[in-house]
């Protein structure tokens, strides 16, 4: 018996996701106007975080580069759609978190074996890492605004990743993420401050146009960019490792759909708000073709003034800096369901030890690359949604593989409705890239 | 047998307050130490066929962006 009186049968860490799950229980049996409400609160976190950590800074810039390249048209029905097409693929790691109370790394391991578990580890880590250079690169560009040193920002940034890890409860580090990521929403007052033409934005929404330009190479390119910032193999290890850590179970699901729908329909307002902010951009003919962070709030001064430049920069800021916690935990996650060690927030120091030191390290070494002078780093920052895109089809497939196989999912099984659109996302997928691929090789197949 | 010993296996054989609560709360497939392994899923030829179709795939479209991106930085300079 441990000194706290408890039995050997279970953990520290299972204790506190009991803590959490009493609370859930109490309300299920309990009665009350408020009841609903109280076991919403409880239970959204996984959703809205993956898709508000989905609008990182890449993300940001990339919808920032939209509107001051094509103003209000074409992309924002697309970006709707994108979103939409988010919610089709992380619906399905809630329901896999809940039924088989396993994160997806440990689940593609255990069913397909370590050589098709290493593809997918390979292309999780990779990808973390050029993310998470870029999204302490958007730190560096959101507080350089306010002419924070570059050093100091990314060192303050890590600090927080570090101190809300630290907290070694997954319901603790949940909520203050979740208030972070709330920011966002950040975009919304700067694109009202952009003054956007009501009807306009109503008919690109029913047109899906103007497209200026029509078709051409810089169109393929922002749409991958834009794709890419919805859709990232990270999404889904990260969500279904939150939804096992924070303990939902089947019981759950439902409330597992509607803080993924509530996440992807915050993103989407504060992406759509992102392009609406910098479409005035667009409109005066400013060449916003090498802006980056800082650049693009200080360029939109004449257009939303100071205030919305403001807004603007904290935006890019927070988007860097959730995304951040969110993606190192991802590979945190990961990598202890792969090695069979602590995979939870919930663990304590003594056990978890090796969990916290791969997130920071994630983290840090991310940090660190961004210091390094003369790194080429707004390449990376380009390059980075474009991969996300490309790595995403293998991504998927493992999933569907996964949440049909009736043996570990049970009723819980895609239904035809949900293989469809899964097979559908692949499908466009693997033809955006293709596209991509094609425009790369005939750079004069497309006007440029 | 010492009577304190007898009380003593009495005692043991209670449930624990606290783990009791516990097992209410979690299922038996949430505790950390208690997870039963999957096997492993028989892939089929198809499957396996699609997967290194894909990983070709990445693999390929990964060095078509390194070469623009040497394209982008040749141009530039």
């Amino acid at each position: 018996m441990s000194p706290e009186g408890t039995s050997t049968d279970f953990t520290e860490e299972d204790i506190k996701r009991a803590g959490d799950r009493r609370r859930v229980h109490i309300l299920r049996t309990g009665k009350g106007g408020t009841r609903s409400l109280k076991l919403l609160w409880l239970l959204i976190g996984p959703g809205i975080l993956v898709m508000l950590g989905e609008n990182d800074g890449p993300s940001m810039i990339s919808y920032a580069q939209t509107g001051a390249s094509y103003g209000v048209g074409f992309f924002l029905p697309f970006i709707a759609v994108t979103f939409a097409m988010a919610f089709v693929i992380q619906e399905m790691t809630v329901r896999l978190g809940a039924a088989t109370k396993r994160g997806h790394a440990e689940l593609i391991y255990a069913r397909f074996g370590r050589f098709w578990g290493f593809f997918a580890m390979a292309d999780l880590v990779f990808g973390n890492l050029l993310t998470l250079v870029t999204e302490f690169i958007a730190v560096r560009a959101g507080l350089g605004f306010f002419g924070v040193p570059p050093a100091i920002a990314v060192l303050g940034a890590l600090l927080v990743v570090v101190a809300v890890v630290l907290t070694r409860r997954y319901w603790t580090w949940e909520r203050i993420t979740l208030g972070f990521a709330i920011f966002n929403l950040i975009f919304v007052p700067v694109a009202l401050l952009a003054h956007p033409v009501s009807s306009q934005v109503v008919r690109a929404f029913f047109t899906w146009g103007p497209l200026p330009g029509g078709v051409t190479a810089g169109f393929i390119l922002l749409v991958m960019s834009n794709i890419g910032a919805t859709v990232t193999p990270w999404m889904l290890f990260f969500q279904q490792s939150a939804v096992v850590d924070k303990g939902l179970t089947t019981a759950d699901i439902r409330h597992g759909r509607i803080d993924t729908a509530i996440g992807a329909v915050l993103a989407a307002v504060a992406a759509i708000a992102t392009v609406l902010a910098t479409a005035p951009l667009f409109a005066h003919h400013v060449d916003a073709s090498n802006l980056e962070g800082a650049a693009f709030a200080q360029a939109l001064v004449p257009y939303v003034g100071n205030v919305g430049a403001t807004l603007f920069a904290i935006g890019i800021f927070e988007a860097g800096l959730v995304a951040a916690i969110t993606i190192s935990s991802s590979s945190a996650y990961a990598f202890g369901e792969v090695t069979g060690t602590a995979r939870s927030l919930n663990s304590p120091l003594r056990e978890g030890w090796l969990f916290y030191a791969v997130l920071i390290a994630a983290a840090a070494i991310a940090a660190a690359l961004v210091l390094i002078p003369n790194a080429p780093l707004v390449l990376i920052v380009l390059l980075v949604n474009v991969i996300a895109v490309l790595a995403m089809p293998p991504a998927i497939v493992f999933l569907m593989l996964l949440v049909n196989d009736r043996e570990i999912m049970g009723e819980h099984a895609n239904g035809p409705m949900a293989n469809f659109f899964g097979i559908t996302v692949t499908i466009l997928l693997v033809l955006a890239g293709l596209i991509f691929g094609m425009t790369t090789i005939f750079p004069h197949l497309l006007p440029s | 047998m010492n009577s304190n010993t007898v009380i003593e296996q009495q005692q043991a054989a209670l449930p624990n307050p606290a783990a009791l609560w516990v097992h209410e709360v979690l299922e038996p497939d949430q505790f950390s130490t208690a997870k039963q392994p999957f096997g492993r899923q028989a892939l089929s030829r198809r499957t396996v066929i699609l997967l290194w179709g894909l990983r070709v795939y990445v693999v390929l479209m990964v060095l078509l962006v390194a070469l623009q991106t040497w394209n982008a930085i040749h141009s530039a300079m």
